[in-house]
Parts: C-alpha cells; sequence; structure tokens
C-alpha cells in the first residue's frame, strides 16, 4: 500500500488550521482511512492508504481532503488556467511504444525545500503507482527558464518536441553527472539509467524531448541538468510520456493541482501530434492540456438507500456529496437521480458505485447498524470434503498423525531422493508442473504424490519418539493435456509407519481397514516400484483398478532421509474409496 | 470359610466381650487405620462384625499453646516477674515489670487481659499491684493446657487428642485463646458378632492374592475369593500415543461447522486456474502490481482453451469500457492470451467466480450463499505468519437489495461464534468489490486489535459481466491467522509442512 510523508507543520499551513496538533491530525487522517505509520528521520509524519484515492499522494492532496472533511470546502473546485503560449509537437520519430505525451507550464511558484521534497515525492509516488515504475506513465518536471523554445506557429510562442533518438544519435549531461552522455551510455553508466534501462532497451528508438538548444530530457529515464528544479525556479514545465493518454493526462491534473493549492497558475500547452504520429484515438491530434475537464455520471436515490441500508432525504444525499468534493443536482421525477460532477484528481470513480462508497463514508459507515439479513437458505458440505473427512477419521482411528504439508516441492524432493523417475509409469512418476519463474529451489512444481513428504516430515523428527505413524490426505498434481486446466489434480491417500516393527504386513493391515470401512474390495498383486523393496511391494488394486502402491520403502530411500527405523507404506487414491 | 489376609487379621483381633476401637486394631496388626476401617465395613457387610461409631469432642494443641506449656502463660509470667519485683507489697511500674517477665509484642496485651480476669491482681494508671493470695501455678487453664500437650506428644497421629477430665467451660476459653483447636472426632470400635466368633471357632483360611483378572479367573468364578493386589493409584502412567486430526484441520471444520450453520454450501474447484478466473473476472486490471510474475506462481502447462467466449468478451469490455451506462473501464492493457495463462490461485475467489457464473454449475437464483476453505498460493516471504500456502475462508452472499448493513450483520454474527465481538469495519479499497471493509476485532485473550478479514460487495463489472443482476457480498481470511488465535501457536510453521513437529501436534490442545 502506498505511503505518503507528510510535514505536519505544512499541512498545518496548507489546511489553515494552525492551532491543530499532530495528535488531532493522525486521528482525523485514520477516519480518512490513512492510517499513521510512523516518522521520518526528518520528522515527517508517514501514513499509508489503500491504493485509490493517489491524490493524497502528497501533503498538498491530504490537507485538500482535510479541508472537505472539516468543512473549509465544499463541492468540485478546479484551478484556472491560462491561454497556452508553449506547445508540445509530437514527431513522427517518436517510439511506438511510448507514443504519448501531456504536460503543463507552471508559472508564480514558490518552492521552499519542504515545498521541493513534496514535489519530488509526489512524482515518484505517482510514478510507483499510476505509472507502474514509469513503464505506463513518467513525469518530468523541468526549470522552465531554462527551456529554450522558437516561435513555430502563429499564437503560440514557443515550442519543444516529443521525437525519437538513435540510442547513440545525441548527447546530453543528465542529472547527477557532469560528461555528456549519449541516451544508450545512460543506461549503462548513469545508476538512475541502469534502473530504468530495461523499460526501453528493446526499443529501436529512444524517446526524447528536444528544444531549440537540443536533447534536455531523455523520457522515462533522466532528465536533462540543464533544466534541473531547484528552491531558485519560479515557472516550471510539466512533461509526462506513457502508454496511455488518459492516465498521463490524469498524473498531470494530480501535479497541477498539488502545485495550485501552492498559489501557482496553471498555463495550458498545446500538444500537436505530427501526421505521422499515432495521436490517442478518443481525443485526435491536437490537444489543449492539463485535462482538467470534470466528469459526470448518474446515480439514483434508490440505489444509494438499498446500499448503504439508510433512508436519506435528497438534501442529505447532495451535502454527503459535496462533503466529498464533488457537486450533485437531483431531478424529482418518479426516481430521484443524482447528476454529480467529479472533478479530474479522483482516478477511482469507474462506476456510479464509487459515489455511493463516498455518500457512505461521509455519512459515517460506522453510524450504520449491522442486522442479519433476513435470507433464507441451505448450507452443506461438498461431498469431496465429506468423503476426506471420513477417511481421515478411519486413519485418525488407527492411530495415525494426520498432518499438513506443503503442494508446492522440489524436483529433488518429489523424485530423486525417492529413487524415482519423472515420466515413468509409477506411482509419483508423473510429469511435473512446473513453476515458471521460481523463487527458491525448494520449490519449484506441484508434488505428483505425497509420500515424500511424509518421509520429509520423518526426516525432520528423528529426535522425537517412535513410533511415528503418520498420514496425509493431500493434493497432488500432474501435467496432463486432457485435462481443461492441463493439470490433473487428485488427493491422495498416504500413510506410512516408522518403527522397530514396521513391515509390509502393518502398512497392508491399515491399508485394508480403511477399505473395508468403504466397503472397497482390495487386492494387492506384486509390483516394482523404485522407492521401495523388490519382493515387498505391491499395487493397491481397489475394485478392479489400480489406484497406488503399498510395501517396505528401500534401505537406499530411508538412509536417504537420515532414517534410522524401517518403515512400511502405502498411497492410493482417494476417489477409490468414493 | 476363606477372607481375604487383611480382613482375617482385622477379625482375629476383634474381641467379642471388648469394644476395640480401629486405632487400637490396627496398632495390634499394623495395617493401615484406612485399611483395618475398610476391611471393618467388609465384614460387617458379611455379618462377621458390629461396628459401633461415637462422636466426641477432641482438642490438639496449638504452636501458641505450646510455647506457653513450654515458657509459661503470658499473665502467669507477669505474675511472677511482679512478685519478684515487690508488688505484693506496693505498686510497681508496669515498664519495668514487662521488661523483667520478657514479654514481647502482642504477649504484652495478652497478659494484661488475662492478668486481672484471673484476680492475679490489678492494673491501674500504669502501675500494678498482686494479690499475693493467689497461687498463680494452681491455674486450671495451665494445667489442662499442659494434660493436652502430654497427650498430642503421646500420640502423633495428630488428629486430636479425648480429654474427659478437662472441664468444658476451661477447654472452650483454651480455644476462645487460640490455643487448642476442637473438632468433633468420630471413632469406630468394632466387636465379633455370633457368626464373627463360629467363623473364628471353625477356622477362616486366608484367600489367594493376584495380580491381574484373567480370562480364566473369570471363567471359573474364582474371582470371588481372590484378593487383589494393591496399586499405587496416584503413580504415573505410561504416555498412550494415538493418531489425532491435524489441529489446522481441526480449526477449518470448527470454520465450516459455523457456516454450514449459517446457511452455507460448500465450493470446490481447480487449485491451477487460469488468470481468467483468478483475476480478470474479479476485475483486476492486467498490469495490477499483483499479477506481476512476482506474486503469482504462473505454471509451465499450455493455456486453457475452454473458456466461454461469450464470457471472455464481456470480462474484456468491463476492463476496457467499464460496465453500464457510466461505467469507466481500466486505461490498461488487456490481452486474452494473459487472461488464459494458468497459476496458482492466489485466491479462492477464482472459485466464487466459477459458480457466480454458473461454470462450476447451475446458474444461480438468488438467494445464495456458499463457501470455501482451501489453500491458495502467494509468493511471500517465508516468517512466523507467512507461507507461500495457506488455507483462505472465502464466502459470499447473493440476494436482491443487500446492504452495508447486511453485511456487518452477517460478519459479526460469524466472529461471534469464534469468541471475537466487537467487529470494527474500517473502510477500505479493493479493486473488486466497493464500498469494502478491512474487519478488525479484539483477540479474546491479549485484547490486541488485529486484522481479521476483508469484505465487500462485489462491484458491478464483476457480477454484471458473469450474468448476476443482484447483488453479492464476500469476504475473505486466512484460516492460520484464526488457528494462531485459538491454538496459541507463535510461528506457523510448527503446524504447517515438512518442518512441522510432530510433538507439537501429538500436544495441540483440543479447541471446540
Amino acid at each position: 500500500m502506498p505511503v505518503v510523508d507528510v510535514d505536519p507543520d505544512e499541512l498545518r499551513q496548507l489546511t489553515g488550521h494552525t492551532d491543530k496538533d499532530d495528535k488531532t491530525f493522525k486521528q482525523d487522517l485514520f477516519g480518512l482511512g490513512l492510517e499513521f505509520e510512523g516518522e521520518t528521520d526528518d520528522g515527517d509524519l508517514q501514513f499509508e492508504f489503500a491504493p485509490d484515492r493517489l491524490d493524497r499522494l502528497s501533503v498538498e492532496g491530504v490537507a485538500r481532503s482535510l479541508r472537505y472533511h472539516y468543512g473549509d470546502d465544499r463541492g468540485v473546485y478546479v484551478p484556472d488556467t491560462n491561454d497556452p503560449e508553449w506547445t508540445i509537437e509530437v514527431d513522427e520519430s517518436v517510439p511506438d511504444e511510448r507514443p504519448y505525451v501531456t504536460g503543463a507550464v507552471i508559472r508564480g511558484v514558490d518552492l521552499d525545500e519542504a515545498a521541493l521534497e513534496s514535489l519530488i515525492q509526489l512524482q515518484e509516488k505517482l510514478h510507483a503507482t499510476m505509472g507502474r515504475g514509469r513503464a505506463k506513465g513518467a513525469i518530468g518536471i523541468h526549470d522552465l527558464a531554462m527551456v529554450k523554445g522558437a516561435p513555430l506557429k502563429e499564437g503560440a510562442e514557443r515550442s519543444i518536441t516529443y521525437r525519437g533518438v538513435e540510442p547513440e544519435g545525441d548527447t546530453f549531461v543528465p542529472l547527477d553527472a557532469n560528461d555528456e552522455l549519449s541516451p544508450a551510455a545512460v543506461l549503462t553508466d548513469h545508476g538512475t539509467g541502469r534502473e530504468y534501462a530495461d523499460l526501453v532497451e528493446a526499443y529501436d528508438r529512444y524517446p526524447a524531448i528536444y528544444d531549440e538548444l537540443g536533447l534536455f530530457s531523455f523520457p522515462p529515464v533522466i532528465n536533462g541538468r540543464r533544466t534541473e528544479v531547484t528552491t531558485g525556479s519560479r515557472e516550471l514545465l510539466v512533461e509526462l510520456t506513457g502508454t496511455d493518454q488518459w492516465t498521463i493526462d490524469r498524473m498531470c491534473a494530480i501535479v497541477c493541482y498539488a502545485l495550485s493549492a501552492r498559489g501557482a497558475t496553471i498555463e495550458s500547452v498545446e500538444v500537436e501530434y505530427a501526421d505521422g504520429a499515432s495521436a490517442p484515438e478518443q481525443y485526435g491530434s491536437e490537444l489543449v492540456r492539463p485535462n482538467l475537464d470534470i466528469d459526470e455520471k448518474s446515480v439514483t436515490h434508490d440505489r444509494i438507500e438499498t446500499l448503504l441500508g439508510v433512508e436519506f432525504e435528497p438534501e442529505e444525499v447532495v451535502d454527503c456529496f459535496e462533503r466529498s468534493g464533488l457537486d450533485a443536482t437531483y431531478t424529482l421525477d418518479e426516481e430521484v437521480t443524482y447528476e454529480v460532477e467529479i472533478p479530474p484528481y479522483r482516478v477511482d470513480v469507474l462506476h456510479p458505485l464509487d459515489l455511493v462508497d463516498d455518500v457512505g463514508r461521509a455519512y459515517g459507515f460506522d453510524n450504520l447498524a449491522p442486522r442479519y439479513p433476513d435470507i433464507g437458505t441451505v448450507g452443506g458440505r461438498h461431498e469431496r470434503t465429506r468423503l476426506e473427512d471420513a477417511v481421515r477419521t478411519s486413519l485418525v482411528g488407527l492411530g495415525f498423525e494426520d498432518l499438513l504439508n506443503f503442494h508446492m516441492t522440489s524436483g529433488v524432493a518429489n523424485y530423486d531422493r525417492m529413487n524415482v523417475e519423472p515420466g515413468t509409469d509409477v506411482l509419483g512418476g508423473g510429469e511435473p508442473v512446473s513453476i515458471t519463474e521460481p523463487y527458491s529451489e525448494e520449490y519449484t512444481q506441484l508434488r505428483t504424490w505425497a509420500l515424500p513428504s511424509l518421509l520429509m516430515l520423518l526426516e525432520g523428527n528423528t529426535h522425537n519418539t517412535y513410533p511415528q505413524d503418520v498420514s496425509e490426505i493431500g493434493f497432488v498434481a500432474e501435467r496432463d493435456e486432457t485435462e481443461n486446466t492441463n493439470v490433473a489434480e487428485s488427493r491422495h491417500v498416504a500413510g506410512a509407519v516408522a518403527r522397530r516393527d514396521a513391515s509390509y504386513e502393518a502398512a497392508k493391515g491399515r491399508l485394508q481397514s480403511v477399505c473395508d470401512d468403504f466397503r472397497a474390495d482390495l487386492s494387492t498383486p506384486p509390483t516394482d516400484h523404485p522407492s521401495f523393496i523388490d519382493g515387498r511391494v505391491a499395487e493397491v488394486v481397489i475394485d478392479g483398478d489400480s489406484v497406488g502402491v503399498v510395501g517396505e520403502v528401500h534401505p537406499a530411500v530411508l538412509v536417504e532421509h537420515d532414517l534410522e527405523v524401517p518403515v512400511a507404506a502405502f498411497e492410493f487414491d482417494l476417489d477409490a474409496l468414493r | 470359610m476363606r477372607l481375604p489376609e487383611r480382613q482375617l487379621a482385622v477379625l482375629e483381633a476383634a474381641s467379642a466381650t471388648d469394644e476395640r476401637t480401629i486405632d487400637q486394631i490396627a496398632a495390634e496388626t499394623g495395617l493401615k487405620p484406612e485399611t483395618v476401617t475398610g476391611a471393618a465395613f467388609d465384614l460387617r457387610d458379611e455379618d462377621l462384625l458390629d461396628v459401633t461409631e461415637t462422636s466426641v469432642e477432641a482438642a490438639e494443641i496449638t504452636d501458641e499453646g505450646s510455647a506457653y506449656v513450654a515458657d509459661g502463660l503470658p499473665e502467669t509470667r507477669l505474675h511472677r516477674a511482679a512478685a519478684d519485683a515487690g508488688a505484693a507489697d506496693d505498686p510497681v511500674s508496669m515498664g519495668e515489670v514487662i521488661g523483667r517477665a520478657d514479654l514481647a509484642g502482642p504477649e504484652v496485651d495478652i497478659a494484661l487481659a488475662n492478668f486481672p480476669r484471673k484476680g492475679f491482681g490489678t492494673v491501674d494508671s500504669g502501675e500494678l499491684t498482686i494479690d499475693a493470695s493467689v497461687d498463680p501455678d494452681d491455674d486450671p487453664e495451665a494445667t489442662a493446657l499442659a494434660a493436652i500437650q502430654n497427650a498430642s506428644d503421646a500420640d502423633d497421629a495428630g488428629d486430636g487428642d479425648v480429654l474427659t477430665d478437662v472441664d468444658d467451660e476451661v477447654l472452650d476459653r483454651l480455644a476462645s485463646r487460640g490455643l487448642v483447636e476442637l473438632a468433633e472426632r468420630t471413632t469406630r470400635s468394632v466387636t465379633l458378632t455370633d457368626a464373627g466368633v463360629t467363623a473364628l471357632m471353625e477356622g477362616v483360611e486366608v484367600a489367594e492374592t493376584v495380580a491381574q483378572v484373567t480370562p480364566e479367573l473369570l471363567a471359573s468364578g474364582e474371582w470371588r475369593d481372590v484378593e487383589f493386589t494393591e496399586y499405587d493409584v496416584e503413580a504415573d502412567a505410561p504416555d498412550v500415543g494415538g493418531g489425532r486430526k491435524h489441529v489446522l484441520r481441526r480449526t477449518a471444520d470448527r470454520v465450516k461447522d459455523v457456516l454450514v450453520g449459517m446457511g452455507f454450501q460448500e465450493m470446490e474447484g481447480p487449485h491451477a486456474d487460469s488468470d481468467f478466473w483468478i483475476n480478470d473476472c474479479l476485475f483486476m486490471p492486467q498490469d495490477h502490481p499483483a499479477r506481476t510474475h512476482w506474486d503469482r506462481f504462473a505454471l509451465d502447462v499450455p493455456p486453457m482453451d475452454d473458456i466461454p467466449k461469450t464470457l471472455i468478451d464481456r470480462v474484456e469490455s468491463a476492463h476496457r469500457e467499464g460496465y453500464g451506462d457510466d461505467g469507466d473501464g481500466y486505461h490498461s492493457p488487456w490481452s486474452e492470451a494473459f487472461a488464459r495463462e494458468v497459476a496458482l490461485r492466489g485466491h479462492t475467489t477464482s472459485l466464487s467466480m466459477r459458480y457466480l457464473s454458473g461454470y462450476a454449475g447451475a446458474e444461480l437464483e438468488p438467494p445464495q450463499r456458499y463457501f470455501s476453505v482451501e489453500k491458495v498460493y502467494r509468493n511471500d516471504t517465508l516468517d512466523p505468519t507467512h507461507l507461500l500456502e495457506f488455507f483462505q475462508i472465502e464466502g459470499w452472499v447473493m440476494a436482491e437489495d443487500l446492504s452495508v448493513r447486511d453485511l456487518m450483520g452477517t460478519f459479526e454474527e460469524f466472529y461471534r461464534q469464534f469468541g471475537i465481538t466487537d467487529v470494527r469495519f474500517k473502510p477500505h479499497y479493493n479493486p473488486y468489490t466497493e464500498p469494502s471493509f478491512e474487519l478488525f476485532g479484539k483477540h479474546p485473550e491479549t485484547g490486541e486489535e488485529i486484522e481479521i478479514g476483508n469484505s465487500g460487495i462485489f462491484r458491478e463489472e464483476v457480477t454484471g459481466p458473469l450474468g448476476v443482476d443482484c447483488d453479492v457480498m464476500a469476504w475473505g481470511l486466512a484460516l492460520e491467522r484464526l488457528a494462531m488465535l485459538t491454538t496459541g501457536a507463535e510461528d506457523i510453521r510448527d503446524l504447517h509442512g515438512t518442518l512441522a513437529d510432530i510433538e507439537f501436534l501429538r500436544n495441540a490442545e483440543v479447541s471446540y
């Protein structure tokens, strides 16, 4: 879950509640779903929250939420935007993999250390969440005074260009470096470059932003040093590139709201996609950005009442909407319906249901009285788990300790240590279902049989008292392309008797008892199995089907598991007892 | 006639003419008094002995009483010291006399209270005068106390001594001073009956003693004439092993019982499933961080072919365009190929999706309640509270017009069954439910507030494409979390997996 660092002094200043102490803020924010996690070394308060309200990824957004909560603000607020002076030209050379760009110009900023830190935090946290680690959207913020744009067309005084560049096609001095580097060199020689190299290294051309003086930004990897933002910066150029126009537009809106909250003025930019560039289908090739348009959704009074289980007057509902930073009007027709206006930073509102949630939060879910629903249904267990339980009861009655082992294992444990070859026609020899990118050598596949798990448990308990009679009814799986999922899943019944007098008879006697319980007809013709002693191993044939194996475990397998007592064991398919 | 050895000993020690007490017979036979009592009653049942019971008051000297027998009663010591100081002639200072009498602490008050009562003298304005005509050694209380001490020394049974020659009034006084303790004591005495005398005259043989009841003994009827050797019934017995159901299974059973009782039907379905059922149906965007390879266990099997095409189209549409007139989709890539990939399920909500869509069986009409307690797989870091595999309790209710209040009422009822009251509902966010709540409850023993589940009402982007046009509320919880609360286990690895300690499983407390 995302964490936002909040300077409490900034919070007091931005909310206008200079008299509130940290403790009050912590309580009030908890009510909004931001949980206090601790303090940073600098004394900032850290709050964790669910990743829906991404507008709260900076102190400015947190302060805005609090002002609505305190009733200082009501309804939708949209910052004014001035007419564009700058244009972002999108050249046809832009890499196909990252076609979209958006941006804004910000004037009259006054960044002290805390404000600059907050802006950088917002940028990084948006990268990590909506930006999907910069893959989907990346933000570059520049000191506008250092950007030189020649007038390109009438009405727009200045421009920059988003285009593609050959990996070695140009050079610039990136942030935190002193030398001119090509984009390709950034990916190998610069720390940040190495960190984000995998995002672009497969591209033929790399994304680049140019002004009159040349290359000054290499999104989504790193900005140039020339346009670095400092506390002295008074005017900013914000640009975002990405794989989805809507996503970068919304990220841009959240940044604009944050800077506007500090008194800055937002100025639009024009975004012009060239004929050969792939303009976003839904918006066309000429865009005015930032897009701070208000969205509208409608929701019925009835839906709000039934979902929350409370009766409301329409005015109460409108009040809840306004306290949530939304605006609503309603029509008193047959059915009361609210037309709700949603500001552009609310990236979480996908459906009218999300508006009902806002009403619930504003009304206070704590104020809802729980009630047990008056709905009659008939309960019951699934036949499979009932069978499993019945067999488990039989095994426990025979003195077996019931086990619960992991379904994931390794090829070594499942095959090698049991002396079994994968892809052979013995119990446990099925083809493995493997995990494509395993993280640990111990868990690389699903187990094809349960006996290896039982022996591993015995291996870990040689210091404990004997006899150790253990059993498990557990999940096993093997690759089988005749199955819908291409995985054959089943449950095996496995039992192992580890004691001084463990013999074939001991295992078969218990197996017989279980089969008798279920009126299953058992026969045990001799067979071979590499985990068992020749001449002391048999097929488990139940009602005419070969479903498992019973025998004395081979000394080589025992020694492999550090066991110094004989073990006799059986394993068969649970379905045979159906 | 044959009698067990101890009965015969008692019979022989009894007399037809004199009443003999149990203690006397015990002393004579060398048997324990309780053995003699048992044998006496057995003999009475055979009409060989009469047993009479008499009840008398017995006195037992206390530690304080014993001390006074040795040192003299405090008032007596005060009288002697005062006499030595010449108080028979003139009043003497009390402080001086108390020092001389070597009285300390509560003894001073005891002496000063009893001194005038017994007429030893007077106490006035801090001075003492004694009555020289009184002989403090001729004191019935001291005499009686000494007699009780003598009797007690003679009998070490410690159960009080009967004193016939002590005046009741004096005894009561000693008891009220805490120097003796009085108790009712039953004395049993036996005399031979005529039948007893006859039996002895005719001769009684000792019955055989045997160690164990045997089939032969039972079949022959010989058990009637034998005596069984006594055991030390307090000695430790060897441990008896025996199997038991795994403690997590037992917790799961309890959960299932509760849910079945609340009208829930159990679900069943594959562990390895397509991402479609695991995530896409749940309206989880395909670029959601939880769907990267870091969090899921993808399997190396071919993609799943058999998914109804119309369902895929509806789910894709919900992701891309949203659901309903005012719905927005995610602005995320969506690929059918990814949806068909097979992985281990990260939650059992995949089963809920299969059931709600009708794919698992019949089309469901509201109302319905379903649950499962099944294993899920997550790539977490292994630690005392996290495993790569764990059991998830999943439950949902499908009905027309469900409200948040119904959700709260249902889950309050569920947790109440496990002793967790005061469930708190904290508004939360899940991609697949709205509204959503994290559930918190107080640990029944530590009182600590802990997360006990995640819940919500499925979004229309989830239910709509599945063809469900009523409300569905759902919740999930790790079974292990509940089990750790009920078993007190501190490391989940002790319970679950091949590293489990068999002794831990053998000794786990049974809960019900």
